[in-house]
């Protein structure tokens, strides 16, 4: 993964320094920003493949540039949020983020998080070219997703979690196997991660997001994708 | 918080030289009720005594003035008899046909019933009428019967008369009307007595609500407040009382508010040390040897700084009761082997007994996590020797309700007296010298504390339960079989 570009938001000067530091010692390519509105300037002039937002920012908050960013790219971002049991993470994950990491954070634990970004970001070879749920078609290897023919815009993070649902039709996924296929995460993955990234895939392959045809919640156990 | 120095100095005035004499101070209930009692037994006892001498004066002064009026007309017919007939009394005193009469003429004593003769009459009356010459009245009792004396002297012929008319018609209404009294000063005094209970119960209602006010807001619900109230006396109670509860209030919200704030602010440095001692430990050999060293301790301080200052976050969490759990159910054999996994002791033994592979808790996983990574640091920094992790239901409960989770060392063991101390907030300080070692911050077993009374659980520690030497940590758990 050399070449890999990465944008760190972070109004703190001397935290963005030693996670520029650390990060490089990945052998990443780190591009700094200390607002929002400087991150969303940069991010048009130089796209980077993985976006590191701090959530309290001076100016636009970390939850209206993950909105900006979102309108215009796929990118995978991971937030960092003060803490883990309060609404903020949930926001944020509605707001686009793919991950989150809680202050203080080991650099360690970031770059392991990007790695599985990273590597998500680059869909899995799957057994069918194309895969057909009503009116939903999917095309793994060119990433596309077609409702009623019309390509649907995806995150790389809602492709992985819908070719995964598809791989197996009518199954049900629990949600500690869709945070360990799509996210990596072991035992103690944040089931929210998937409950808002259901609801996110919801509101582009459902016609209505309210009472879900394809993307189906089996109470207690986790979730089925069917035709 | 206002009661804690009472008990102090009762004790020490019981431990005093007047320790004999020492009264246990009557409860406000208890005095109101006595107050009553009294009143009423004192009220009703005044006014039975006042109708008892009422009644009996009345009705002994009817009797006594009919009785004297009697007397004195049959006096004077013995008198114009006895000047006639001077030597046969009985005869005259026959013809009289007076009730129980007696005759005093020239020194014998005549009368027609033995029970009634001169010595039954008190000296006093005998002088009063013989000497003094003066008609006179006494009550006296006669074998059991109440009677009249009656006294007269007659001066014509030298002589006296007396006479003894029943009263006891007197004494049985009397009695009657005694009883009757007795009765209802009893009754009285019964009514005084609810009468008062009712009042105790009614004066202490407004302190029984600031008493329950008083265990919530000690209980944590900081914002309980006494309910407004009309009654000038008791506004006073409940306004002054309100204002401390506010005042409390803000000063513990302060607190909260301070060391979240501070633990909080100490985030940012610690990330950027975290970051920065992590590139360079990517670079230790290329240092000097001493740099190494200096280096080793600073990664090792930055890893406790960093788990200080999580530890302290969290606590702060608890304080400002802004603990949102995220509830799952977990197969607990599973979560404890996921947990020891992801502690600093990944290779502990494990025990799971094969019912606890199918027990459910229902729980926050990463906190529950954090609850067996503590009591592992723990049971590492302070006991010794191989840890064990073990799983099972007590007492092969049946059907099982709950599970233990045991973390056991071969360590010294914890003394019986530091068993509820060690869960303390920083106890580590108080109890110094005898754990030794400089590991652990002192929050991480008041952290395990707090979450597992979180979960509805208790956690406590007590001895190998083997016999062995060294301490036994046990969290109790709600669990159920899947």
């Amino acid at each position: 993964m050399v070449g890999t570009r990465i944008l760190a938001v972070e109004d703190d000067e001397r935290i963005r320094a030693a996670v520029k530091l650390a990060l490089e010692d990945e052998g990443w390519t780190v591009d700094e920003a200390a607002s929002g509105e400087e991150a969303a300037i940069l991010f048009l002039r130089q796209p980077a493949d993985v976006v590191l937002i701090d959530i309290m920012l001076p100016g636009i908050d970390g939850f209206e540039l993950c909105r900006t960013i979102r309108r215009s790219s796929d990118v995978p971002i991971v937030m960092v949020t003060a803490r883990a049991d309060t609404h903020d993470v949930v926001a944020g994950l509605e707001a686009g983020a793919d991950d989150y990491l809680t202050k203080p954070f080991a650099p360690k634990e970031l770059s392991a998080r990007i790695r599985a970004l990273l590597r998500r970001a680059r869909p899995a070879h799957p057994a069918h070219p194309k895969l057909i749920f009503g009116d939903l078609e999917i095309i793994p290897d060119e990433g596309k997703v077609l409702r009623s023919g019309t390509e649907l815009h995806l995150t790389k993070t809602e492709f992985r979690l819908l070719c995964e649902l598809a791989q197996n039709p009518g199954r049900v996924f629990s949600r500690e196997h869709l945070l360990d296929h799509v996210w990596g995460y072991g035992y103690f993955g944040d089931g929210r991660l998937v409950d808002v990234h259901i609801r996110r895939l919801r509101t582009k392959v459902e016609s209505d997001s309210a009472n879900p045809r394809h993307v189906v919640t089996v109470r207690g156990l986790g979730y089925r994708l069917q035709a | 918080m206002i009661e804690s120095p009472a008990p102090k100095a009762r004790s020490m005035r019981s431990d005093g030289p007047s320790r004999r004499w020492h009264i246990r101070p009557m409860g406000l209930r208890s005095r109101i009720l006595l107050t009553f009692g009294l009143g009423s037994l004192a009220l009703s006892l005044f006014l039975a005594l006042a109708t008892f001498n009422f009644t009996r004066s009345n009705l002994v002064d009817e009797r006594t003035g009919s009785a004297i009026d009697q007397t004195y007309a049959n006096a004077s017919r013995l008198a114009v008899d006895l000047q006639s007939n001077p030597t046969n009394i009985q005869t005259v005193l026959e013809r009289l046909g007076a009730d129980r009469p007696l005759v005093y003429f020239r020194g014998t004593w005549t009368g027609n019933d033995a029970r009634f003769s001169s010595s039954v009459i008190p000296p006093s009356l005998l002088n009063a009428v013989l000497q003094n010459r003066q008609p006179t009245t006494m009550r006296i009792e006669v074998d059991n019967e109440l009677v009249l004396a009656v006294g007269v002297p007659i001066d014509s012929v030298d002589a006296a008369y007396f006479e003894f008319p029943s009263v006891d018609d007197v004494r049985s209404t009397l009695n009657s009307v005694n009883l009757a009294l007795i009765l209802a000063a009893g009754i009285t005094t019964l009514l005084g007595i609810v009468l008062g209970a009712i009042a105790a119960s009614r004066a202490v209602r407004p302190l029984t609500a600031a008493s329950q006010a008083a265990q919530a807001i000690a209980g944590g619900r900081l914002d309980t407040r006494l309910a407004e109230t009309e009654d000038p006396d008791l506004a006073v109670l409940t306004s002054s009382f309100n204002d401390m509860a506010s005042a409390l209030q803000l000063r513990v919200e302060r607190d909260t508010r301070f060391t979240s704030d501070v633990s909080h602010e100490l985030r940012s440095p610690l990330m950027t040390l975290a970051a920065s001692v992590e590139v360079m430990q990517a670079r230790r050999d290329e240092m000097p040897e001493r740099a190494q060293v200096a280096l080793d301790l600073l990664v090792a301080d930055v890893a406790r700084f960093q788990g200080l200052v999580e530890d302290l976050l969290e606590i702060s969490r608890f304080d400002a009761g802004g603990i949102r759990l995220n509830v799952d159910e977990l197969l607990v054999g599973e979560f404890v082997r996921q947990a020891v996994a992801i502690s600093s002791a990944p290779d502990t033994r494990i025990l799971v007994a094969e019912i606890a592979e199918e027990m459910m808790i229902k729980g926050d996983r990463r906190r529950l996590a954090r609850v067996v990574a503590n009591l592992i640091d723990n049971g590492r920094a302070y006991g010794g020797g191989e840890l064990e992790v073990s799983v099972f239901v007590p007492d092969d409960e049946d059907p099982p309700s709950q599970i233990w989770i045991t973390v056991e060392d071969h360590g010294p063991g914890v003394p019986q007296d530091e068993r509820d101390l060690i869960f303390e907030r920083f106890a580590r300080g108080s109890i110094a010298g005898r754990r030794s070692g400089s590991e652990g911050a002192g929050l991480g077993l008041a952290l395990v504390d707090e979450h597992i009374k979180l979960h509805r659980g208790r956690v406590w520690v007590e001895d190998r339960l083997d016999g062995q030497d060294g301490a036994c940590f046990i969290i109790e758990l709600p669990a159920e079989r899947v």
